[in-house]
């Protein structure tokens, strides 16, 4: 490894040289003991206050989902002309909360980045989350859940079958591959430390548990061989679906003719958004459990800084795109578009769009500095800004776009009702929920992953041919 | 040591000794060699002599054979078995096929990578392997790694191999048994609780979807077709009249229907006819008259249509001299108002329409008294 001393002196100069990945002295024993030590450990006290706080939220979820269910979706703001309100905002936000995770497991994974190997299983895990909370929305959106079955093209007493023109059926495509491979990537990954908890878990419950997740995983090097080489296919199939599924959510708009959606920037500009929404939800969470799991040793402060620098350069990428959006509108000489775009700044909403480029755009700049990119007070700051001003930006989109297109004796104002926040309060139970549920069950950072590139973990001949 | 050994393991402490030991075990010729690490070692494939993983390429077969059945799947649904137009497009153009034949490569490449990886080149899950139940697979999973010596015949000699792993630097050596073939947690138990999930989740689906068969009051939402409506042949309770249909409110005019009244049919003599006199015109007067008139005043409008006889009304005919001589507003304001049995048609008819039939009349009537010039613009 280029942290030996031995390999890394003379031929490589000192400012190429990877700084430590972990503070202070780390060997996987007692990487083993910090990190599986959690779910064997009674819970503390605030686990047990966060829990109650989330659950709370999550039972107002319930109740609200539960009164839709009987009311019918009259009971959310939804009207002629915006029929695609909250429902639709929420699914894009959470979509996009997801791809974080995919970007620092997959992404980062073929590049190299060793450092994402400590916050990967973390990330992963909030993709899975936010994509379960994702999914909610269209299934109650459609009215009548239990027969969401049928946007499956399947065969069947109608002699029916779906429309594969329609983004509308891309996005279940799109967003069920994306459910099915996340979950299978964070799975393979967990099975050699769900190996590790097996054999050193003194509860029988625990045991029995362990002893069928990790399907009697025994570190076998010819074993390795093959999940080496799945886990590199499995990171570059999920780079490719990652940068799809975003694209695909973005097609349901830009696939269609309303002023303000028609437009060809909207795949990479929902893929950055996504990142950048996402990581800072990652950031969010990782503050929380670095400070209260006592992992500061593992994500370091390096590792904020790297992810509050992606976050500045996403925020860069969404002030480009925004200018992109009044350039089209200018350019195209398009009074629709136009009248659309003097809405987002000026119109009955024309707060929302300022919330939108205040909290994507200006506040993230803080991050130049590197005293705010080591400062949890600023860090946490952008990325609450960010967390709503990404959501106001699919809420700019949606609802100013529909309230007021070509014809002006359909437009109306939408407000949203108490049913539609309160279901959006849910799913942040929801999230937050799994996230501590996980937290206390699995092992919150990927320890055979970690332990691969602690210093000394390679054979010293080896070491470097691979990254020279 | 036990006769039948399935394979001595020897431990090690650092990864640079297991790799300096793995040539020297290997030349002993003394059984299979395995090594089992707690993550994966750079280059030990091929210290080891494993063969390259076959993973690659299983994944590429099986991604070019989803794109394929995406492809296949989605051109017979809309091409063949049930054709849809779309925003223009032919049943068959393939372009918007793409999004979900790449979703579909992704999921069967990575199913095959995950999976086949799990089951098919490492046959797991299997739970019986002597490995597990040894002392060293807790240093395995953490800090240990350890080199196998495994048997590949009944001639394996664990002593020999015991004292070959020390010879190369194993701080501790454990042989193991032959591999237990009825332990409580074989693949067999997991399918056989995954069966049981199954079956618990068919039979609690069978038992709700016949409970609220049968108790109709535990229905958990209404359909469409179970509300207050109004059935066929059935009286409104709504209406005071019964019917569930009603007429518009006396006087109701549709938008671009005035004037619904011209005065006296002799005040509206003086009316002149707005339309040009083109092929258009006269087109739509046809169409106008073949549904609305036809059936009384004839196809060639000389009183004899299909339901004069039925009825023994006296429709006019057109073609009698009084009608050649009326001024065209007159034959509109009969249109709008009606006339003796004739009722009004001002609701059905935009005013162009009512021109339009005009026209119309006024060629049926000099179709069937043609003059010689007639024929020669005719023909001409």
């Amino acid at each position: 490894m280029k942290l030996d001393a031995a390999t890394s002196a003379g031929d490589i100069p000192e400012a190429l040289i990877e700084p430590a990945l972990t503070v202070g002295v780390v060997t996987p024993g007692s990487l083993d003991d910090q990190v599986l030590a959690f779910p064997e450990m009674k819970p503390p006290k605030q686990w047990y206050l966060g829990l109650a706080v989330t659950l709370t939220a999550l039972l107002i979820g319930v109740g609200c989902i539960g009164y839709v269910f009987v009311t019918g979706i009259g009971a959310w703001g939804n009207t002629s002309p915006v029929f695609w309100a909250f429902d639709i905002i929420n699914f894009v936000f959470w979509v996009g909360i997801g791809h974080a995770g995919t970007l620092i497991s997959a992404i980062l994974f073929l590049f190299r980045k060793r450092w994402r190997n400590a916050i990967a299983r973390f990330a992963e895990a909030m993709t899975i989350f936010a994509v379960i909370c994702a999914v909610i929305f269209p299934l109650i959106h459609v009215g009548r859940p239990w027969l969401a079955y049928w946007l499956f093209p399947y065969p069947n007493q109608r002699a029916l079958w779906t429309n594969f023109r329609s983004p509308l059926l891309w996005d279940v495509f799109a967003v069920n591959t994306y459910f099915s491979v996340s979950l299978m990537f964070w799975y393979l990954g967990l099975i050699p430390d769900i190996a590790s908890m097996r054999d050193r878990t003194t509860s029988k419950i625990r045991k029995v548990l362990y002893t069928v997740l990790a399907m009697g995983w025994r570190g076998a090097a010819s074993h390795w061989q093959h999940y080496e080489k799945a886990y590199l296919l499995l990171a570059g199939l999920a780079t490719g679906l990652v940068l799809s599924v975003h694209s695909v959510v973005s097609f349901d708009f830009a696939t269609s003719v309303v002023p303000g959606w028609h437009m060809t920037i909207f795949p990479p500009y929902f893929v950055a958004g996504a990142i950048f929404a996402g990581f800072a939800m990652v950031v969010m969470v990782l503050v929380v459990v670095r400070e209260t799991m006592q992992l500061k040793n593992l994500i370091t402060m390096r590792h904020l800084d790297v992810m509050n620098k992606v976050i500045l350069a996403m925020s860069c990428i969404m002030g480009y795109s925004y200018m992109m959006e009044g350039f089209t509108a200018w350019y195209s000489m398009n009074e629709y578009l136009h009248h659309g775009f003097m809405n987002i700044i000026s119109g009955t909403y024309g707060w929302a769009g300022w919330v939108t480029i205040s909290c994507n755009i200006l506040i993230p700049q803080i991050l130049w500095f590197k005293k705010a990119r080591a400062s949890y007070f600023w860090m946490i700051l952008v990325a609450i800004g960010v967390t709503i001003g990404m959501w106001f930006e699919r809420f700019v989109i949606i609802v100013i776009s529909l309230h007021q297109d070509y014809l002006p004796s359909a437009w109306r104002i939408y407000k949203p009702t108490m049913i539609d926040f309160g279901v959006l309060l849910g799913t942040f139970g929801i999230f937050f929920t799994l996230v501590l549920l996980f937290a206390r069950v699995l092992p919150v950072i990927a320890t055979t992953e970690v332990k691969a590139i602690l210093p000394g973990a390679q054979p010293s001949h080896h070491g470097d041919d691979h990254h020279a | 040591m036990p006769e039948t050994s399935y394979a001595v393991l020897g431990v090690f402490e650092t990864p640079d000794a297991l790799m300096k030991a793995i040539p020297q075990v290997r030349a002993a010729k003394l059984g299979a060699v395995e090594a089992y690490t707690p993550y994966a070692i750079h280059g030990i494939e091929e210290a080891l002599g494993l063969r390259k993983s076959p993973l690659g390429g299983m994944v590429l077969v099986m991604g070019i054979l989803g794109a394929i059945t995406a492809f296949g799947f989605q051109y017979w649904i809309s091409a063949v078995d049930y054709p849809i137009i779309t925003g223009g497009k032919g049943a068959g153009s393939w372009e918007a096929f793409i999004p979900i034949m790449f979703e579909v490569t992704v999921l069967f490449a990575t199913f095959t990578a995950g999976l086949g990886m799990l089951f098919l080149l490492n046959k797991l899950p299997f739970f019986g392997h002597p490995v597990l139940s040894s002392k060293s697979i807790k240093g395995i999973t953490r800090d240990r790694y350890v080199l196998a010596l495994e048997a590949e015949s009944e001639a394996f000699d664990s002593t020999a191999a015991a004292r070959a792993l020390q010879a190369a630097g194993a701080i501790e050596v454990e042989a193991l048994p032959a591999p237990d073939r009825s332990p409580f947690l074989t693949s067999d138990y997991v399918l056989r609780t995954l069966g049981g999930i199954f079956t618990a989740c068919v039979v609690a689906g069978m038992a709700m979807y016949f409970a609220t068969k049968w108790f109709p009051v535990l229905a958990p939402m209404k359909y469409m077709q179970e509300q207050p409506r109004l059935n066929a042949q059935k009286a409104s309770s709504f209406f005071k009249d019964g019917h569930g249909m009603q007429l518009p409110v006396a006087g109701t005019v549709a938008r671009g229907y005035l004037p619904t009244a011209t005065g006296t049919q002799e005040e509206a003599a003086s009316l002149v006819n707005p339309l040009p006199r083109t092929p258009e015109v006269f087109a739509l007067g046809k169409k106008v008259y073949t549904n609305r008139c036809e059936v009384c005043h004839g196809a060639v409008g000389n009183g004899v249509g299909s339901l004069t006889a039925a009825y023994g009304a006296k429709p006019a005919n057109l073609q009698a001299q009084q009608f050649l001589d009326y001024p065209d507003g007159k034959i509109y304001w009969a249109i709008v108002n009606g006339k003796n049995a004739m009722p009004s048609h001002a609701p059905y008819l935009s005013e162009r329409e009512r021109w339009a039939v005009v026209d119309y009349v006024r060629a049926l009537q000099r179709a069937q008294n043609a003059k010689d010039e007639d024929l020669k613009v005719a023909t001409r």
